[in-house]
């Protein structure tokens, strides 16, 4: 298909621990589309982290294209790979990762400040829409740690599509909170989904999280184990039914 | 902008985040502190000194010749004067120097230090007796005169038997039966009955015998060591605007004289009673100290009343007798012993002081010379000369000057003023009187002056004379008809009367020449104009400032300043191996908040500018606390002023009182300092943290 955003072919990620290499990813593909919701699954350590990293540009595959926003990763500088993260990517941490000195409405307008591309008034404008959004519109002067985890979590939301990207990586982001917060949070991440239809790729092992994506791409030892819908990872319906 | 205002916000919200940041804050706020204050300071005493130094002796700028072997030192040097070469002629080098369009007055000097003896208390009583003697010979005896006159001789005699037996106590401690004989004799003699009987037959001559004999036996005379200036007085009282008579009258122009400084009169020559009762007044006055608490003060207290001996010896019969009833009556006693009641009275305390002061000025003092020298007599000082015989000059003392605003200084008041024409014979110069002395001497004896570069030739060439040596027949020469020529006799009273004029004082031989400046402000660029000038050059002249001049103590200023900068170094290494250590912390704490920003799109640039902002803010913050904290501290101190606790501090604040006052440098030099060292510090935290990857965004902390 043409319209991949992402687009990742025949990726290699070895990691050098001293002398030995320990290989990450081996020759991993995969083509994800505009306004996709997918979920990478996986045990620990089969590699879901490694991949959001090289989606989303922080780190550089070892042999193999990968391919974001139309752009081989490879063959950007890190001030280039810096612009593509702040223009096309949103982040979304397990653990937050706010910046605890700055308030809720500050930590939300500073990819804004970095971008230099709008004004203060219409920094304003599009902060105070998504903290409407994420429903924490009257916590704008609050700081981090005078909110609740999943408080946090859908200022990190909020932060993360502030700049209307067209990818938001979300690592593990229900991992750190309780079964209903969580729900929220996927909840929110869908809404944002349907509604600006931004590529959601998000990774978790939380099976019930899992059902809401429309592709799994379940990784196993660094390599595609096979892409498919919730329904048809019977796991996930499994669990899914258990919960009820 | 709204980057840098976030930035900004950062760094302030970050500042008192961590403890550590406080600690550094504290000792930066410290190094500061001390940088302001420390700098202040010292610029203050340095442009006091410099007032204290330009105005006392060596005006902005001192010129000596450059044949010396040591740099120049108007204060003397550690191990005395300094070795300066003479120029022989001072009027070539105040035209030259005039001609300079800054230069004021060119005032010529030359310093020198020599041994007086000052009188002891025999030389008194005697010079009393001679006194009256005269007196008696001119106006006719009166009865009152003859019984000072007999009072006088008592004391002498009375004075020559408690010399016999302190000879005889020394000759106990010190088991030296080797006295000399003529003294034992003289002592002898003086102690006689015949002697004293015969007295009256020719009383001057037996003043001359107890002058020359037994005066010099008696121990209590002090040498004392004087150190002057020989100048020319008119044009250094004219330049030196500091400078004030206190005692007496300038020297009269042209004439030989000196002026003594009133600190040097009143700490050497007073009574050393009176000169205690002064301090102590001096002392409580200042309102710190008291005699009860004060060990300095019970000292002078205890010296005082142990010590009645100075005052004892100097009454005779007469004034003793007036003393202890006086004495009795003030202190309600029946005792009849004169040193106790002295000594008694003397003890002084808190209480008591201020009338016994008073009593001790209206009641004792009258019966006593206060001072050892007076004004108007004339102080014999003999001198090493430059070619090391031993040369002596008289020279009267017309009064005591010193300089407002140093009046207790010992370093100013350490010098004293002589005329030129002294000072350059005492240096071994020949004056024109010696010049013609020397020319009547050669006249008299025949000598032929004979040139280095051909003696050889005249000595012991075919035209020399064959008999050179048979001249010298033994008694052809008389001996004391060559010391009382003309020469020595002139020296003695016609000199003292005689008015040199103007060029005579000019056309002779100094050491250094003092310029004081019409501006100043310029004193920089003169100066370095005089030492690039060609003409002195040529003239062989060395051109410094105040600063070098004044030797060692110049450079005080400058070593107190690189022992505080040492302080300062040493502390902004401290701080900035804190700075780096805790900003490196600082940075590994927030491993993952700078690896966030990374990931969600800061450049490393940001990342950069965010830790350096912050030390710089942290650097700001309690830096600029530090060095408002400093100028609070100096404007108050400038107001206040800092009292000179000791009287060598008055040299240095020139005053009494120093008012330090902020310089605009000071906080500057503050401020980059704090700027610099922060920035410094953190440059390679600030680095490591651009190293930072965003990957660690990602990694999950248990």
């Amino acid at each position: 298909m043409s319209d991949s955003i992402v687009s990742i072919n025949q990726v290699t990620k070895d990691y050098h621990l001293g002398k030995v290499v320990v290989p990450a990813l081996r020759g991993v593909s995969l083509q994800v589309h505009s306004g996709e919701f997918i979920s990478i699954a996986g045990p620990s350590g089969s590699g879901k982290t490694t991949l959001l990293n090289l989606i989303g540009c922080v780190d550089t595959a070892t042999s193999g294209v990968v391919k974001v926003a139309g752009q081989d990763t490879k063959l950007l500088s890190e001030r280039r790979l810096t612009d593509l993260r702040l223009h096309t990517i949103g982040f979304i941490f397990q653990s937050f990762n706010l910046v605890s000195v700055l308030s809720v409405f500050q930590n939300v307008e500073f990819p804004l400040l970095l971008q230099k591309k709008l004004n203060a008034q219409e920094r304003r404008k599009q902060v105070m829409m998504l903290l409407e959004q994420v429903g924490l519109a009257s916590h704008a002067k609050h700081r981090p740690n005078e909110l609740s985890g999943g408080q946090r979590q859908r200022v990190a939301v909020a932060r993360a599509l502030v700049t209307q990207p067209q990818i938001v990586l979300a690592d593990e982001p229900t991992a750190n909170l309780d079964s209903v917060t969580g729900q929220q949070i996927i909840d929110l991440m869908k809404a944002m989904n349907r509604e600006r239809g931004t590529t959601f790729i998000f990774s978790t092992h939380d099976a019930k999280v899992m059902t809401h994506a429309n592709a799994v791409v379940r990784l196993k030892d660094g390599k595609v184990l096979d892409r498919v819908t919730p329904a048809e990872a019977g796991l996930a319906m499994a669990s899914g039914a258990e919960a009820h | 902008m709204a980057t840098l205002r976030l930035l900004l916000q950062v760094a302030f919200r970050n500042l008192f985040k961590s403890w550590v940041n406080v600690i550094i804050g504290g000792i930066i706020f410290f190094a500061t502190f001390l940088v302001v204050t420390g700098g202040a300071l010292l610029d203050s005493v340095d442009s006091a000194m410099s007032r204290s130094i330009i105005g006392s002796i060596a005006g902005h700028i001192q010129v000596y010749s450059d044949k010396s072997k040591e740099e120049l030192a108007l204060f003397g040097n550690m191990g005395g004067e300094a070795d300066t070469a003479a120029i022989d002629s001072f009027a070539p080098i105040k035209a030259e120097l005039e001609k300079h369009p800054n230069v004021k007055t060119v005032v010529p000097m030359g310093t020198n230090g020599a041994l007086i003896t000052s009188g002891n208390t025999v030389d008194l009583t005697l010079a009393r007796l001679r006194g009256l003697y005269r007196q008696n010979s001119a106006e006719g005896e009166t009865p009152e005169r003859r019984a000072q006159i007999d009072s006088l001789k008592a004391h002498v005699r009375h004075l020559a038997n408690l010399l016999e037996g302190e000879q005889e106590t020394r000759k106990l401690l010190i088991r030296d039966d080797e006295r000399e004989p003529t003294e034992v004799a003289a002592l002898a003699k003086a102690r006689s009955e015949a002697f004293w009987a015969d007295f009256e037959k020719d009383p001057l001559g037996s003043l001359e015998f107890l002058e020359n004999q037994l005066a010099p036996q008696v121990a209590d005379g002090d040498l004392l060591f004087i150190r002057y200036v020989g100048t020319d007085l008119d044009a250094f009282q004219k330049s030196f605007d500091r400078m004030q008579i206190v005692d007496g009258q300038a020297v009269p122009t042209g004439k030989r004289g000196m002026l003594l400084s009133k600190y040097f009169y009143e700490e050497f020559l007073k009574l050393k009673a009176a000169r205690r009762m002064d301090l102590i007044k001096e002392a409580l006055e200042g309102g710190q100290k008291t005699i009860a608490t004060d060990p300095q003060l019970q000292r002078w207290v205890k010296e005082n009343s142990t010590q009645p001996r100075e005052i004892v010896y100097q009454l005779d019969p007469i004034k003793s007798q007036q003393a202890v009833s006086r004495l009795r009556d003030i202190l309600g006693s029946q005792e009849t012993d004169l040193a106790k009641l002295v000594s008694e009275f003397l003890k002084v305390t808190d209480e008591n002081f201020e009338t016994r002061y008073k009593q001790f000025y209206e009641q004792l003092v009258p019966l006593l010379d206060l001072y050892r020298l007076k004004m108007g007599s004339t102080l014999t000082i003999t001198a090493f000369s430059r070619t090391g015989y031993v040369q002596s000059v008289n020279v009267p003392v017309y009064g005591t000057y010193q300089f407002s605003g140093l009046e207790k200084s010992p370093l100013a008041g350490a010098t004293n003023l002589m005329d030129m024409v002294s000072f350059r014979e005492l240096y071994g110069y020949l004056t024109e009187e010696k010049k013609a002395e020397i020319a009547q001497l050669k006249l008299k004896s025949g000598t032929v002056e004979v040139k280095r570069e051909n003696a050889e030739e005249e000595l012991f060439g075919e035209a020399a004379p064959s008999t050179l040596v048979a001249d010298a027949t033994p008694g052809l020469i008389n001996e004391n008809d060559q010391i009382t020529s003309n020469g020595a006799a002139l020296r003695n009273e016609d000199l003292l009367k005689r008015v040199y004029a103007q060029k005579e004082i000019e056309e002779g031989m100094v050491l250094s020449a003092a310029l004081i400046l019409k501006d100043p402000e310029l004193l920089d660029s003169t100066l370095a104009e005089l030492q690039e000038s060609q003409a002195l050059k040529d003239l062989k002249l060395r051109v410094v400032s105040w600063q070098k001049a004044a030797g060692l103590i110049g450079q005080f200023v400058l070593m107190m300043r690189m022992v505080l900068w040492g302080i300062i170094v040493i502390l902004f290494v401290v701080v900035l191996a804190i700075i780096n250590n805790a900003v490196m912390m600082a940075t590994l704490q927030r491993v993952k908040e700078v690896g966030t920003m990374r990931a969600i799109g800061a450049q490393r640039s940001f990342i950069l500018s965010m830790v350096l902002l912050e030390t710089m803010v942290l650097g700001l913050v309690f830096g600029g606390a530090g060095a408002g904290a400093g100028s609070a501290l100096i404007r108050w101190l400038g107001k206040v002023g800092i009292p000179a606790g000791s009287d060598e501090l008055y040299f240095f604040f020139s005053g009494p009182r120093l008012l330090p006052t902020l310089s605009a440098s000071n906080l500057i030099v503050a401020f980059i300092l704090i700027v610099g060292v922060s920035l410094f510090s953190t440059f390679y935290p600030a680095f490591l943290a651009t190293r930072v990857s965003p990957v660690t965004a990602m990694q999950t902390d248990e």
